[in-house]
């Protein structure tokens, strides 16, 4: 065993160039395999935390990933809205501890405009239970004051105290803009890494009044022609709105929540819980990811067989190696066996590299990742599933490296002898 | 200590060789001579244990190859046999005393036998008329009567039964031949050795107990 060691790593250095050319290929065919695993793995995390601290979504009826597309992702359009007095309603019951409404339609150069409460800041948190946090001012306090996500902030180059004014509908258009009402910026959110900072952020009475003079799509008088002050007190308050954001006093209410609010008489309402739906979603998205990993896969599969290559293509040069440790006694099973422990080493120094490489890629990675993509990989030596993924590729390749093994156990000594 | 009986080989080819009977004794040393093709390296083969027997049978002591199985023979090639080729004896990658030692590697028995490994090496590499110097050398800036004395040492290194030789000097030019062949017989331990030779060269007869012509057989 010893003996064999020795030799084999002499005769390995001897050939080093192609060794480690393998060696390395190998190595980076794990290092992309590891490296899609961890990002998969920090990309689904931080999908499902997109929205954190929220125990139920309530919306108009309809599938719940509909509903969390435009509630969490801001994507699409509702279908329906729901009226406020069903959520005066829902908000009575006992078993909440909060609820935050939204309304959804406008935009502003592309944002999402979303409509809200102030309170919305205080409860909507994001990735593992963070609570937002302002880069600049506070959030607003009355309905000509907006907030900003970071990116809408970076993008638009947008402070403290910038005037905007919002499209109604996502798309602009001519004569499809509030231009007869500014907002002005109070606060500007620290970067999430979700949808938040995509988002602008308004008062429900602002996004009220700015549909005071609005029917059915259409503006029909300015705002320019209204008295303020002549406006009855409940004027700007919303009738309906598009969702509603839930914190529940006890989790484990949860799903008598729901069902109760699907039975909710007075209108075709349902609940969502964001953590499933969530996770509903990623099932599709992260189908690309598979994709992905099945490549990667191949690519190893493709350098094992490089691998086996070489160690083929060798055996021709190492003939005199061989024979002469078969006239000294060395037996086929030997050589076979030097072929095999050849082929690990090979497998077990790719490995331990591409642990490494992908280990300090990803130490100096994370804050990146987090930053640009709100992704943060896994930070950590080897996971048991990576034991496992590594046990695979170690054991095909001792399998393939049966192929040449077989070839020198067959070979006559007598061949090389003459 | 070695005898061979009715052995015969037939190559794929369909070409058959029929060998004389051979019997060596310890101390005794032989050359088999005859022309090339006519069969010198498949019967040292054969007596090494590295090609199958076909018809006849060899007895080496108390071994019986016709009843031995191939990793018995490799056993007993590495206890009992030292095996020097014609060329390209020595592992370019292993260092000169490295190339030497392998000749221990693989055998318990003979290792046993050595008490001091490089105290041994270098007996034996001054024996054979080498400088220390070459223990140093890169195996490929050897020459080619330096890399044939180095696989003598080997294959004499723990004293194995029989030492094997196939055509080792056919490469080296009458002088270095002389001195080398000298060198070897000094070198084997006539007392509990055997060494069996092939070459096509009738000249170097001298230095044999005994000559076996395979050419003469086949008349």
């Amino acid at each position: 065993m010893n003996t064999m060691l020795s030799l084999l790593l002499k005769s390995m250095r001897s050939r080093i160039i192609p060794t480690s050319l393998v060696t390395i290929s190998l190595m980076a065919s794990m290092v992309l395999l590891l490296s899609i695993e961890r990002i998969q793995q920090g990309a689904e995390k931080g999908f499902n935390q997109s929205i954190s601290g929220v125990d139920a979504i309530i919306g108009p009826r309809a599938s719940s990933l509909e509903l969390v597309l435009y509630t969490v992702f801001h994507l699409g359009r509702p279908t329906n809205n729901i009226t406020t007095k069903t959520i005066n309603d829902v908000k009575l019951r006992s078993d909440i501890s909060w609820l935050v409404p939204i309304a959804l339609g406008d935009s502003h150069r592309g944002y999402r405009v979303i409509a809200t409460e102030p309170n919305y800041f205080k409860h909507i948190r994001y990735g593992n239970n963070q609570p937002l946090a302002f880069s600049q001012g506070a959030p607003f306090s009355d309905f000509s004051e907006a907030t900003i996500g970071s990116d809408v902030a970076k993008k638009l180059n947008y402070t403290v105290g910038s005037e905007i004014q919002v499209t109604h509908g996502s798309i602009e258009s001519i004569g499809s803009k509030h231009d007869d009402f500014s907002f002005k910026v109070t606060g500007v959110l620290n970067k999430t890494g979700t949808p938040i900072d995509q988002a602008i952020f308004l008062d429900l009475k602002g996004y009220e009044l700015l549909h005071l003079g609005w029917k059915s799509g259409k503006k029909v008088f300015s705002l320019n022609d209204i008295n303020f002050s002549s406006l009855p007190p409940d004027a700007l308050n919303p009738k309906t709105v598009t969702a509603a954001f839930v914190g529940l006093k006890s989790k484990l209410t949860i799903f008598n929540f729901s069902k109760n609010i699907r039975e909710y008489p007075e209108e075709a309402i349902s609940a969502v819980i964001p953590g499933i739906a969530l996770s509903e979603l990623w099932s599709i998205v992260g189908l690309v990811d598979k994709g992905f990993q099945l490549l990667s896969w191949i690519i190893i599969a493709i350098s094992l067989i490089a691998m086996v290559t070489l160690i083929i293509a060798s055996l021709d040069n190492r003939k005199q190696e061989m024979t002469i440790y078969r006239a000294n006694g060395a037996s086929p099973k030997f050589l076979a066996a030097m072929v095999i422990y050849e082929s690990l080493i090979i497998g077990l120094m790719a490995i331990i590299g591409a642990i490494i490489l992908v280990t300090i890629v990803t130490y100096f990675a994370t804050t990146q990742l987090n930053l640009a993509l709100g992704i943060s990989p896994s930070f950590e030596w080897i996971s048991i599933d990576e034991i496992k993924v590594f046990s695979i590729i170690l054991l095909s390749g001792a399998l393939s490296s049966l192929i040449p093994a077989t070839m020198v156990f067959r070979k006559n000594i007598h061949q090389t002898l003459s | 200590m070695l005898h061979t009986l009715g052995l015969e080989y037939c190559y794929d080819n369909g070409k058959k060789i029929v060998f004389p009977e051979i019997g060596v004794q310890r101390g005794q040393r032989l050359l088999i001579s005859g022309f090339s093709g006519c069969g010198k390296t498949t019967l040292l083969s054969l007596i090494a244990g590295a090609l199958k027997l076909q018809t006849g049978d060899i007895k080496f002591d108390s071994y019986d190859y016709s009843s031995m199985s191939s990793l018995l023979l490799d056993r007993l090639r590495a206890d009992h046999i030292g095996y020097i080729f014609q060329t390209l004896n020595l592992i370019p990658f292993l260092s000169v005393s490295e190339n030497i030692a392998l000749g221990i590697r693989f055998s318990q028995a003979r290792k046993s036998r050595i008490s001091n490994l490089n105290q041994e090496i270098n007996r034996l590499v001054a024996a054979l008329g080498l400088d220390k110097e070459v223990l140093n050398t890169p195996v490929n800036r050897l020459s080619v009567g330096q890399q044939q004395r180095v696989a003598v040492a080997r294959a004499l290194l723990g004293k194995p039964d029989l030492i094997l030789a196939d055509e080792p000097t056919s490469a080296l030019d009458s002088d270095t031949t002389k001195k080398f062949l000298n060198e070897v017989m000094e070198a084997f331990d006539s007392s509990k050795q055997a060494i069996v030779m092939v070459s096509h060269d009738a000249s170097i007869a001298p230095y044999f107990d005994s000559v076996i012509d395979l050419n003469e057989h086949y008349a």
